[in-house]
């Protein structure tokens, strides 16, 4: 009993740790821009999130090895040393935007300048995960991110024509190249590389073995599914702009229909959501970017070990913020820094999305917890499917100038 | 050990992470001493000073520069193969990451350690 | 290099073209920009008309309202700017003009949501006024494209 009580937290966490200003901003464009074209996109990027994780938390719990672990060992140092600086350069952008987008929204909750709140921003941050163990970091943001339930509530509310809408999950080619390149965003928004190496990582500070693949499983699965809903519930609510032609690339706009539905309520809790979601995304990448960094050179490393005993992961953790704070201050839009870091992780998620899929089916290292039939087609055709997009972002990123058509 | 092997297990271990008796985790193996006919594993080699033998000729001239010369004991160390108690998931030394003078950098006795604002 | 009889008419017609080319709108304010510029313009108005609506209906948050007002009433302006500097080709000039004035009425109806963003009565009057400066908006839209937007 206490065991599906721990899983139902876990799924729950993930559920509300699952978005962050990438999907915001690139569901919301989407509906606005698409109507309820792109819902195909987000549920093949989210199934895409939910392979890649069981597949990390699987070979974490099964060999005690995280991502950087696996690509050290498989690509060995050199072609490693390349995954490393992509991955690093990727998350500092990722960190900079989500840190940028916190002080949106703290700006729209106090109204004071946005400088100031990117290092207050910052400062909570390193309070937050100063007091609170590595899994009351992931509670507290996982359980406070629900409020963007609010979402779902408002896309109901918006009473959209249900049948619109599921023809919206059926995959369409408007041949338009802005379409394209929203389809690479909103695919690359939910599949995130730094959420997953992070999921990898955590399995380890909290101690998964093989009894925890179960609790893997539905975590990955179930837990990022329902997070798939809401990044849905993000499109249709995005749709309320789309006959007004009002481009959502406001994180303020992106409120608006729950205010409109349920006033003060709605926008306190979007606005909520929102901040919790965004702030959790930036422990997630910030750490992401120390883990990656001390596993591949073989540190110690963890929130588990605290920072007497880490203390190398744990200043690189303290720089990687201090230089996002930086990118944000030098006053580049993070919306547009989230542009650049959603395209730029799709590009460089080949590199170590390869090797982890390689371990996970390779029978010596992970004996019979070893890729399925299923796993392994699952497994082969994302990839595929990844190295199309990689190859596909940049050039629909130039084409589309940024998005902007 | 059949003639194949050593090269085999070399490969293997290349890479590996590197945990002391204590399970603290204190480096990768960097490089693999190998010595005889036929080769046998004699030492592990651990530290940024190796890191240029790892690269591309074209870029070992700007690694060596930022990583300075090899200087043994210091940013290069040799880990007798005496020393390793079992390979599985990772390389277990018999002994503590300090006496084998791994993990400097994570050392609460190290200069920059000591620097840190919580030390 | 003596260059073939049948290739020699290819420069003079290619500076023609680049000529004719230039001379329809190398530059200036093309009705499709222009159409771009206008749009936004009704997008603003629109979401200014859901702000000042939730102002006046006391379900939102004031220093939303108000820090939401300055962002989009910064890119009004820099809509009436830009519109206003650029020169419009002569077909367009009537409607270059009457967007630049429907973008500063919308400057000036975020100003007031600023400055206001907690007063009820306010709220109604620019949601209003934000409503017949996006009719307006389209109107215009309608003129450039021939189209309804």
């Amino acid at each position: 009993m206490r065991a599906i009580f721990k899983i139902a937290l876990g799924i729950i966490a993930a559920l509300g740790g699952f978005l962050d200003i990438g999907d915001l901003v690139f569901n919301t464009q989407a509906g606005a821009l698409f109507r309820y074209d792109l819902l195909w996109a987000v549920v093949l990027g989210t199934a895409g999130i939910a392979v890649y994780a069981e597949m990390c938390g699987r070979v974490a719990a099964v060999t005690q090895r995280p991502v950087f672990d696996v690509i050290r060992m498989r690509l060995g140092f050199g072609m490693g040393l390349v995954g490393l600086i992509a991955s690093t350069l990727v998350n500092l952008l990722t960190v900079a935007a989500e840190l940028g987008g916190l002080a949106i929204i703290l700006e729209l909750l106090f109204d004071a300048t946005f400088s100031m709140f990117v290092v207050v921003a910052a400062i909570g941050l390193v309070v937050v995960v100063a007091l609170l163990p590595f899994g009351g970091i992931e509670r507290l943001f996982g359980y406070c991110g629900l409020m963007m339930l609010v979402f779902i509530a408002t896309a109901l509310h918006q009473g959209p024509d249900w049948g619109e809408v599921a023809h919206g999950f059926v995959p369409s080619f408007s041949g338009s190249t802005l379409y394209l390149y929203f389809v690479v965003g909103v695919f690359a928004a939910a599949l995130m590389p730094y959420e997953v190496h992070f999921y990898s990582s955590g399995a380890i500070e909290e101690g998964w073995t093989e009894s925890s693949l179960r609790e893997n499983r539905l975590n990955a699965i179930v837990g990022y599914s329902l997070g798939g809903i809401l990044a849905c519930a993000l499109v249709v609510s995005g749709f309320l702009f789309h006959p007004v032609g009002v481009d959502p690339s406001d994180l303020g706009t992106v409120a608006l229909p729950a205010q409109g539905a349920f006033g003060e309520t709605g926008l306190l809790l979007a606005l909520g959501g929102m901040m919790f979601c965004i702030g959790g995304a930036a422990v997630d990448s910030s750490f992401s970017a120390s883990y990656n960094l001390a596993q591949f050179l073989g540190w110690e490393w963890g929130r588990y070990r605290g920072p007497r005993k880490a203390p190398r992961f744990t200043a690189s953790w303290l720089v990687f913020l201090f230089l996002a704070m930086l990118i944000v201050l030098s006053g580049i839009n993070p919306v547009e820094i989230t542009e650049y870091s959603v395209v730029f992780s799709v590009v460089a998620l080949p590199l170590t999305y390869l090797p982890i899929l390689m371990i996970a089916g390779d029978r010596s290292f992970m004996g019979k917890h070893a890729n399925g039939r299923v796993s392994t087609l699952l497994g082969w055709a994302y990839f595929a499917l990844i190295v199309v997009l990689a190859v596909a972002a940049v050039p629909l990123l130039l084409a589309t100038n940024g998005g902007g058509g | 050990m059949r003639s194949g092997e050593p090269i085999f297990i070399a490969h293997r271990l290349l890479d590996e992470q590197i945990l002391d008796s204590e399970g603290r985790r204190c480096g990768r193996v960097d490089d693999i001493e190998l010595r005889g006919t036929p080769p046998r594993i004699t030492a592990l080699l651990v530290g940024v000073a190796l890191y240029p033998r790892r690269l591309p000729r074209r870029l070992r001239g700007l690694a060596r520069r930022l990583a300075g010369p090899e200087r043994w004991g210091a940013n290069a160390m040799r880990v007798p193969w005496e020393e390793v108690d079992e390979v599985d998931t990772a390389v277990h030394l018999r002994g503590k990451a300090e006496e084998l003078g791994l993990g400097n950098g994570d050392h609460p006795e190290n200069w920059m350690v000591k620097r840190l604002p919580w030390n | 290099m003596r260059v073939e009889r049948r290739w020699r008419w290819v420069p003079a017609a290619a500076s023609i073209a680049a000529l004719s080319i230039c001379a329809t709108g190398c530059g200036d304010l093309s009705r499709a920009e222009l159409s771009r510029g206008v749009e936004s313009l009704s997008a603003l108005a629109a979401q200014g008309g859901l702000i000042a609506n939730g102002v006046a209906r006391d379900a939102t948050k004031s220093t939303y309202s108000r820090v939401m007002a300055k962002t989009l009433g910064d890119e009004a302006e820099h809509e009436a700017e830009k519109l206003a500097d650029a020169t419009p080709s002569p077909e367009v000039t009537r409607e270059r003009d009457a967007a630049v004035q429907i973008a500063g009425e919308i400057a000036q109806l975020f100003s007031e949501l600023r400055t206001f963003p907690g007063d009820e009565r306010h709220g109604v009057l620019v949601q209003r006024h934000m409503r017949e400066a996006k009719e307006r908006a389209d109107a215009v839209v309608t003129r450039l494209t021939g189209e309804a937007p």
